[in-house]
């Protein structure tokens, strides 16, 4: 029999469910930040005499083809996947809500102007034009990044401006207008405040969609250029010889899975948490 | 009853709302005018256009045509930044007129601001008037000298944090009260608290959108008082709307009567609620005898 549980206890669950993976989160980002430190070999070592060993004590997820310490290379390409990622979620995340807010506050030319230009962006496949112009602007993570946050920052306006449109008529922001609150006030003071829950919700979720995103573009050789470690140009260089040398593709995407599992369970943990 | 002055005006507003199925007017050539310190009463059903008035005058909506007078001069077309530095609307729903994540003291605080910019009193304001008025018999501008002429009164010079506390404690609240948010407080604690935020802007209008119609009996009658007070201590004038006849024939100094966007009838209250000449008022004071 399911057990019935008060809003109190569930809002206690969610708060302990938002914990770990607040945690495990934070564990994943110090990982990144401080790669070098934990890593046991130099990454970029190449080693004739090394070449596809199996994971032993010495290296705890193997080597690759030119004999690197798979186990270091992921913990130093989770500095690049994951910094990329939390930057270009950042950096879209920022700008969506700038032009979400904007266009939602003052609506008129601007309103449509922006609205139209995001309909253009969401009318093609996210990954099809990230693919297309990850090619025009050649090989890199830049490049790469570029080509994702293109389209990503659309949903974040489309969601502020939609959070905006519900709330500027509020009597509060009529209030504040009538006291001569300047709208570059009302937007920071009243409105990003009480919008930014659920955007920043939708941010989290987001971290693992453009990680996928990142990794694809990579594994497609349209993202990190080799030697750099990467996770999905592990994988990518890796998957040629995945016979023999299973380790070499299986720890990389490991990694992607989990640090994946982890952004978007705290996404969920947070969604729930707010809307109980 | 206010003096002979009048304060604020309106005449022959209108407006008008398309949907996709009708064309509502809610404002039908509205003539009106408030007198310093009177109490105006707008009553009507649901639907009748007081609300629309409001928000008409206090330029939170413009009018299709018309024109709206403050002290004399024409200010139709102004910003609701502008039209708030004379008058404050007080909400029906206490609490969604404060941003539910700030502290009443923190909105108070952004009410009270622009009045401790200025350091001028309410003479200084006549001064600019009368500067405006000659500066326009010399064909200037007229909208840069009403503009001029109509820079914030300054009443209350200033609103510290000081003076914040004084307002709240005027208004009947304990100033514990202005560090919690809008949820902590009851209605009628959030309504009142909603009037000092307008004391601290420095209003001197008050456009009351039915603000008692969600609060008891009790409370009710605590913030009509405190209306009073305020019509007599600080010389406010309150445009009063509301569908509650008896209140507002108790409060106010006379009484519009509207209905579909047209007033009705107009008059003293005494003589609204003795001798009704219109059908509709008529049919008001008997659904309330009724009830």
């Amino acid at each position: 029999m399911k057990k019935i549980r008060s809003p109190r206890q569930k809002k206690k669950i969610l708060k302990i469910r938002m914990a770990a993976a607040a945690l495990a989160a934070m564990i994943l980002v110090l990982t990144a930040v401080f790669a070098e430190a934990f890593a046991p070999n130099d990454p970029y070592k190449t080693s004739a005499a090394l070449i596809r060993t199996a994971p032993c004590r010495e290296f705890l997820f193997g080597t690759d083809n030119l004999g690197r310490c798979v186990f270091s290379r992921v913990l130093v390409g989770a500095r690049t996947t994951i910094s990329a990622t939390v930057f270009l979620v950042a950096v879209s995340f920022l700008i969506g809500t700038i032009v979400g807010m904007l266009g939602g506050y003052f609506g008129g030319i601007l309103d449509e102007v922006m609205m139209r230009i995001a309909d253009v962006m969401l009318a093609f496949p996210q990954m099809v034009v990230a693919i297309a112009v990850a090619g025009i602007l050649g090989g890199g993570l830049a490049g790469a990044m570029i080509a994702l946050g293109i389209t990503m920052w659309t949903g974040f306006a489309r969601l502020a401006r939609s959070h905006t449109l519900s709330i500027r008529n509020e009597p509060y922001i009529e209030a504040a207008r009538l006291c001569g609150v300047s709208p570059v006030e009302i937007l920071g003071r009243h409105i990003l405040p009480n919008i930014l829950a659920p955007v920043l919700t939708s941010a989290l979720t987001q971290i693992g969609t453009t990680m996928i995103g990142i990794s694809g573009l990579s594994f497609l050789g349209l993202g990190v250029v080799p030697p750099q470690a990467e996770w999905g140009s592990m994988i990518s260089e890796a998957r040629a010889y995945i016979q023999i040398a299973p380790w070499a593709v299986l720890f990389p995407a490991l990694a992607t899975i989990l640090t994946i599992v982890v952004f978007n369970y705290l996404g969920d943990a947070v969604m729930e948490y707010r809307e109980l | 009853m206010g003096s002979e002055e009048i304060i604020l005006g309106g005449i022959q507003l209108n407006k008008t709302y398309k949907t996709k199925e009708r064309i509502v007017r809610p404002l039908q050539n509205i003539d009106f005018c408030l007198h310093e310190g009177e109490i105006l009463g707008i009553v009507g059903e649901s639907g009748s256009g007081k609300s629309t008035l409001l928000r008409v005058i206090a330029c939170l909506e413009k009018a299709d045509s018309g024109k709206l007078l403050l002290h004399g001069r024409e200010y139709t077309g102004s910003s609701p930044s502008f039209a708030g530095r004379y008058m404050q609307m007080i909400f029906q729903d206490a609490y969604a007129s404060f941003d539910p994540r700030m502290k009443m003291i923190d909105s108070l605080r952004e009410a009270g601001r622009r009045n401790t910019r200025g350091a001028a009193g309410k003479n200084c304001d006549a001064a600019a008037l009368r500067e405006a008025g000659r500066r326009n018999t010399r064909g200037e501008n007229s909208k840069d000298c009403d503009a001029a002429a109509l820079r914030k009164p300054h009443r209350r010079g200033g609103t510290d944090d000081s003076r914040i506390t004084e307002i709240v404690r005027e208004v009947g609240l304990s100033e514990d009260l202005l560090w919690r948010r809008p949820r902590e407080l009851s209605g009628g604690q959030c309504q009142r608290m909603s009037i000092a935020r307008a004391l601290c802007g420095g209003a001197e209008i008050l456009l009351c959108d039915e603000i008692t119609s969600a609060l008891d009996v009790t409370t009710q009658a605590q913030v009509v008082q405190l209306l009073q007070r305020l019509r007599r201590k600080e010389k406010v004038s309150i445009l009063f709307v509301s569908h509650d006849l008896a209140l507002v024939g108790s409060l106010c100094d006379r009484i519009m009567v509207m209905k579909d966007g047209v007033c009705v009838e107009e008059g003293s209250s005494g003589k609204i609620l003795g001798q009704p000449e219109n059908e509709y008022t008529e049919l008001l004071l008997k659904s309330l005898i009724l009830l």
